[in-house]
C-alpha cells in the first residue's frame, strides 16, 4: 500500500455517476468544492443533465481528464470490479463507500491496490474530507469546519455527531478520513498516522474507534513506533456489546475475549492517548485541552 | 456469521467433506428419536460458540437410552450465555490422532491465515503456547494460494500425517473459498488408522455480505429463525436490528451503527437498560414508513419499555418528510403509547417539530442529543 496523501485540488472521477446515489452525491461533492472532472456510466445510463462529462470506463476518463482520485458509488457486489478498473487505469487513490461488500472481495481489492502501489479506502465508509475545500463521500456539511483535528473514524454517524458538537464549540478538522466499519479494509488507523504526523495543519488527532478487531491496538503500537508527538483523543464505542453479538458493523465483534474495550483502552493509554467512553466526556476533554 | 456445528457439517458434507454420520435432535422430540444401529454415540449440544466440551455440552453414550438421557438433562440449558438450540448425535469415531487445522480471514495481514498443529483436541489452546506447536502462514484469498500455503507447512509434521492432511487441506480450502467463509476450524480433525481423515468438530463462519452469491447460506438462515434471528431480520427488512435485553426500558429507533452503539453504552453507564440496537438508515427509507413500523412492532414485545428514543442525524434526509413517516408509523402501531423523545437534526427541523407537536402525541422534539438522552434516561423505569 502506498503512503496516503490527500490533495484538495486533486482531479476526481465518480464511478457509478448516474445511479440514484451517484447523481445526488456527485452534485453535492461538486457544490462543496471537490474538483470533479468526470463520471463513469454505461451508455444506456447516459443522460444529458448529469452536469459532468461522462465516460464509458476509467481508462477513457483518465485519458481525457488525467484524474488522480476516484470514488466508487456502485452496489456492494460491484465494488471489486470498479476498484480493479480504476487501478488498471492508473488511479492511485480510490474511495469505496458501499456497505455490504463481500469480505473476500475486500481482501482481493487490498491485494490489487498493493500491487499497483495505490491507496484504497473503504468499504463501508462515509468517505473523507478536507473542510471547506473538498469531500469525497457523504460527510454532512454541518459537521465539517476547518480546524486542528485530524479525524479518523470507523463509524460514520458517531463521527458526524462528535464533530458536529466540536464544530459548535469552535473546534474543526484539518482532514477527516472514514476508514469504515468492516473488518477487512483498505486503510487502517495505524496506516493513517504518518500522514497526520507530517501534516502541519493537524495539531491533534481524534480517533473514533469501536470494539472488535485489533486496529486500536495497532494504532497504539504505531504511536509508540513513530514517537507520535501530537495529542491523540480516542472515543471507543461498544463497551457494552455482549460477546459474539454484532451490532451493525461487522468489524465490531468481540470474540474469544479479544477486541475488548479493556484491551484497547490499556494499549492506547500506555501509548499516551486520552481515551473516553462517552461523547460528552470526549468533547469536554478536547475542548479543555490546548489544541 | 457463525453457524451451528450441525448446519456447518451438513453444508460441507454436500461438497464431499467427510464428517461423522449424524442427525439433529430437537429436545422436544427426543422420544421420537431414531438412531440407526448399535454402538457408541457422541451427543453435542448445539450453540453458536466454542468450548462446548469444557462447558459440559458434549457427552458420550453407549445406547439410545443414554443419548436420550443426556439430551433431557441438557435441554433448555445455556452454554456461554446461549440457549441450546438442539443436539447433534453422531457416531463415535475410532481415530489414530487428533489434529488441528483452521483457515480464517486475517484483516491485519489482509489474507487468509492458516493454523495447523499435529496436536488437536480440547486442549489445543494450551498446546499452542508451546514453541512451534502451532504452525501458521498467510495465503492470498484464492483456492490455489491457500492450498499451496497450507501444504507448505506439512513437511514440519510427522510423515504419517502428510497424506491425510494433504487431502484435508485440498477439500477444506475449496470449501472455504466456495462458501465465502471467514472461518473454518476443524478441531479435532481425526486421522484414522487407514490414512483417511474425518472432521470431528467444526466451526464455520460465513460472510453475510456474500448472501447474494451464496443461496445455501440463505437456506441455512431461513431453516432456523430462532437461532439465526438477526440474520433473518436482515434478510426480511434489509437493515440491522438486535434485541439486547427483553426487559429493557428504552426502545431505540435510531440510525447509524456506531452512534447507536454509543447511545447504548451511555444508557448503561447511567444504569438504564436499553431494549435493542438498530440502524434503520434513514437514507434508504425512500418515502416509506416500513422500516420504522418494523422497529415499533418489535417494541410491542418489550414489557418494560417506558420510553422510545428516536435519533436521526440527517445529512440529506428532509426532517419534515421523516416526521411524516414517523407519524404514519406510529398510526400503524397503536400499541406504542409510551412517551417518545425524538432527537432530530438536519434540514427542516422547525417544520418537523411543528408537524409532530401539532398532533398532541406525547413526543418531545429535541435538537440536542445529550439533552434527548437525559430526557429518555429520566423517563426510563417510570411505569408505563
Amino acid at each position: 500500500m502506498s503512503t496516503f496523501q490527500l490533495d484538495a485540488q486533486a482531479k476526481v472521477i465518480v464511478q457509478g455517476a448516474t445511479g440514484r446515489m451517484g447523481r445526488r452525491h456527485a452534485e453535492l461533492m461538486k457544490q462543496y468544492g471537490t474538483n470533479i472532472v468526470g463520471g463513469i456510466a454505461g451508455a444506456s445510463a447516459r443522460r444529458d443533465d448529469s452536469g459532468i462529462p461522462l465516460f464509458d470506463n476509467c481508462h477513457d476518463a483518465m485519458a481525457a481528464t488525467d484524474a488522480q482520485v476516484t470514488i466508487t458509488l456502485v452496489p456492494p457486489m460491484d465494488v471489486l470490479a470498479a476498484v480493479t478498473e480504476a487501478l488498471d487505469a492508473g488511479i492511485k487513490l480510490i474511495v469505496s463507500p458501499s456497505e455490504g461488500m463481500p469480505v473476500r472481495d475486500a481482501l482481493m481489492a487490498c491485494g490489487r491496490a498493493r500491487e499497483h502501489g495505490a491507496t484504497w479506502i473503504g468499504p463501508s465508509t462515509p468517505g473523507l474530507a478536507i473542510p471547506n475545500r473538498m469531500k469525497l463521500g457523504f460527510i454532512p456539511d454541518v459537521s465539517l469546519s476547518p480546524g486542528p483535528l485530524g479525524v479518523m473514524s470507523k463509524s460514520g454517524t458517531l463521527s458526524y455527531e462528535v464533530c458536529f458538537r466540536l464544530t459548535r464549540r469552535g473546534i474543526g478538522q484539518s482532514a477527516w478520513i472514514g476508514v469504515g466499519g468492516d473488518p477487512v479494509k483498505g486503510l487502517r488507523f495505524a496506516e493513517l498516522l504518518p500522514y497526520f504526523q507530517n501534516d502541519t495543519n493537524t495539531r491533534a488527532v481524534l480517533v473514533l474507534g469501536e470494539i472488535g478487531g485489533s486496529e486500536e491496538e495497532e494504532l497504539a503500537a504505531e504511536m509508540a513506533r513513530l514517537s507520535f508527538s501530537k495529542p491523540v483523543f480516542v472515543l471507543l464505542a461498544g463497551a457494552s456489546a455482549p460477546e459474539g453479538v454484532t451490532m451493525g458493523h461487522a468489524g465490531a465483534l468481540v470474540q474469544g475475549g479479544r477486541g475488548t474495550i479493556l484491551s484497547k483502552t490499556a494499549a492506547l493509554q500506555a501509548a499516551g492517548a486520552h481515551v473516553f467512553t462517552s461523547i460528552e466526556s470526549l468533547v469536554h476533554g478536547v475542548v479543555s485541552s490546548d489544541v | 456469521m457463525l453457524l451451528l456445528e450441525h448446519d456447518a457439517k451438513e453444508l460441507v458434507r454436500s461438497r464431499g467433506i467427510p464428517v461423522p454420520a449424524g442427525i439433529f435432535v430437537d429436545s422436544a422430540f427426543v422420544d421420537d428419536m431414531q438412531l440407526e444401529g448399535v454402538g457408541s454415540w457422541v451427543v453435542k449440544a448445539q450453540v453458536r460458540a466454542g468450548g462446548r466440551g469444557k462447558a459440559g455440552g458434549v457427552g458420550f453414550a453407549a445406547s439410545t437410552h443414554e443419548v436420550a438421557d443426556f439430551i433431557r438433562a441438557h435441554a433448555n440449558t445455556s452454554i456461554k450465555g446461549q440457549a441450546v438450540a438442539g443436539f447433534r448425535v453422531e457416531r463415535k469415531i475410532a481415530f489414530m490422532r487428533e489434529v488441528y487445522l483452521s483457515f480464517l480471514v486475517d484483516p491485519v495481514q489482509r489474507g487468509i491465515r492458516v493454523l495447523l498443529s499435529a496436536q488437536g483436541g480440547m486442549d489445543v489452546e494450551e498446546h499452542a503456547q508451546q514453541q512451534d506447536a502451532m504452525l501458521t502462514t498467510i495465503a492470498a484469498p484464492d483456492e490455489v494460494s491457500l492450498v499451496a500455503a497450507a501444504s507448505a507447512l506439512l513437511p514440519r509434521l510427522p510423515s504419517e500425517l502428510h497424506q491425510p492432511l494433504a487431502a484435508a487441506i485440498a477439500s477444506l480450502a475449496a470449501a472455504f473459498i466456495a462458501f465465502d467463509a471467514t472461518l473454518l476450524e476443524v478441531n479435532p480433525l481425526f486421522v484414522l488408522a487407514d490414512g483417511t481423515w474425518i472432521a470431528g468438530d467444526m466451526k464455520l463462519a460465513l460472510d453475510e455480505n456474500s448472501l447474494l452469491r451464496q443461496p445455501e447460506l440463505e437456506r441455512v438462515i431461513r431453516s432456523r429463525p430462532e437461532v439465526y434471528r438477526e440474520a433473518n431480520f436482515k434478510l426480511d427488512h434489509d437493515f440491522d436490528y438486535v434485541e439486547i435485553d427483553r426487559n429493557g426500558q428504552i426502545g431505540l429507533l435510531t440510525t447509524g451503527a456506531g452512534l447507536s452503539m454509543m447511545l447504548i453504552d451511555e444508557m448503561l453507564q447511567a444504569d438504564r437498560r436499553p431494549f435493542n440496537f438498530c440502524d434503520v438508515r434513514t437514507g434508504l427509507l425512500r418515502g416509506s414508513p416500513t422500516r420504522l413500523i418494523e422497529v415499533l412492532k418489535q417494541f410491542t414485545q418489550g414489557p418494560n419499555i417506558s420510553v422510545v428514543l428516536v435519533n436521526i442525524f440527517a445529512g440529506i434526509t428532509d426532517l419534515g418528510e421523516f416526521a411524516q413517516l414517523l407519524l404514519q408509523a406510529l398510526d400503524a402501531v397503536p400499541e406504542i403509547t409510551v412517551p417518545i423523545v425524538a432527537r432530530l437534526i438536519g434540514n427542516n427541523f422547525e417544520a418537523a417539530k411543528t408537524l409532530i407537536e401539532q398532533t398532541g402525541r406525547p413526543i418531545t422534539v429535541e435538537m440536542d442529543l445529550d439533552q434527548a438522552l437525559k430526557l429518555a434516561i429520566a423517563q426510563a423505569g417510570v411505569s408505563a
